[in-house]
């Protein structure tokens, strides 16, 4: 039997992966075969992931990647550690409610710092040579928020846009190099931030029903999301780059 | 900061005229003290006080005083 999703032998780097969507992508993977490279900031977290792994030779480290001038430094650690990667998967980022009239550029620019120029600055540094296996590939979490408009979310919605437009510009350029990248946007998906959702409007409110009636399978598992990087990671997607992938049970079709 | 101050930030804020609020002043009677008039000043409160409000804080706000209280 064929399986064009096995990641044995495989070494992927998964950034923002201490919870949340890049925790279950480190755990799929995990099942699948990869060895995997955790980066957050908060290290008990990232322990408590490692535990969740199958398989060993997993590895982990923290950083704080808006501080971009860092990243250099990391990857090259990390290449010397654990030798060439074979995939990369950002999934770090914040979601701010901030309206218009408190937008001061200094928000702006700390919420792109990480979940624009860190995704950025990762991806230059992880396509340089040497420091990856043929067959590269590059996943960004982004948000179908990137295509859609919504009160207070200009800032969020914005960096999750700038995301995609990077990927369909970088794409092209890393194809010589035989890399392929691309994002993967859910919609409301059931990570804390969910839980943050329903603690303020409640699983009953017009939110709520207004949000179910739109994603109309339901609330994405983390699994979900984990599942479509996994085909991204893999040969089965070789044809597939510089595109968006929406995750969204049906919400940005209706 | 003084209480003038104060008041000046949170018209600024909720974008009110100058001189609109008192410490007496009933939120409910603020046409202007909306859903993103709220969203604002968790905004602001977090930025300027470090103080971070939750949705059953902002419900228990009566008066513009109460929303005074907390910013030190
Ligand atoms: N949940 C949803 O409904 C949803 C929907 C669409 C898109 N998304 C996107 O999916 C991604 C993951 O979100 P999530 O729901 O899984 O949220 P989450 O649980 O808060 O995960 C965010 C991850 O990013 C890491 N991170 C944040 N700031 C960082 C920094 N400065 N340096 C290093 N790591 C950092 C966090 O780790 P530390 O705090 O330990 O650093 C954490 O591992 C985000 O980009 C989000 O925009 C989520």
């Amino acid at each position: 039997m064929q399986n064009l999703i096995d990641f044995s032998d495989k070494k992927v780097l998964i950034a923002g992966a201490s919870s949340g969507i890049g925790k279950q992508i480190a755990i799929s993977l995990s099942k699948l075969g990869a060895a995997v490279i955790l980066i957050a900031r908060r290290e008990n977290k990232l322990q408590e992931v490692i535990s969740q792994l199958e398989g060993k030779e997993h590895s982990y480290y923290v950083a704080d990647l808006s501080q971009t001038g860092e990243i250099e430094g990391l990857v090259k650690k990390i290449v010397a550690d654990n030798g060439k990667l074979d995939g990369m998967v950002y999934s770090a980022g914040i979601a701010a409610t901030l309206p218009v009239n408190m937008l001061k550029p200094e928000k702006l620019l700390s919420l792109f710092q990480i979940n624009y120029f860190g995704f950025v600055e990762m991806v230059r540094q992880v396509s340089k040579k040497g420091r990856y296996n043929d067959n590269m590939r590059i996943v960004g979490i982004s948000s179908v928020a990137s295509i859609r408009g919504d009160k207070s979310k200009t800032a969020y919605s914005s960096s999750k846009s700038a995301m995609d437009s990077a990927v369909r510009c970088m794409a092209k350029e890393l194809a010589e190099k035989g890399i392929c990248l691309n994002t993967v946007a859910p919609a409301m998906t059931a990570t804390e931030l969910y839980d943050h959702f329903l603690e303020k409007y409640g699983d009953d409110s017009e939110s709520s029903t207004t949000l179910l009636k739109r994603q109309y399978l339901g609330i994405i598992q983390p699994e979900d999301v984990a599942n479509a990087v996994a085909f991204l990671l893999s040969p089965a997607a070789r044809f597939i780059t510089g595109i968006t992938l929406p995750v969204d049970g049906g919400l940005t079709t209706t | 900061m003084d209480m003038q101050e104060k008041i000046a930030l949170l018209e600024e804020t909720l974008e009110l005229d100058e001189g609109t609020l008192t410490a007496e002043t009933v939120l409910a009677d603020v046409d202007e003290y909306d859903s993103m008039a709220k969203l604002s000043l968790i905004v602001m409160m977090d930025d300027e006080f470090g103080v971070k409000l939750t949705g059953d804080v902002i419900k228990s706000f009566v008066t513009v005083g109460d929303i005074l209280n907390l910013m030190k």
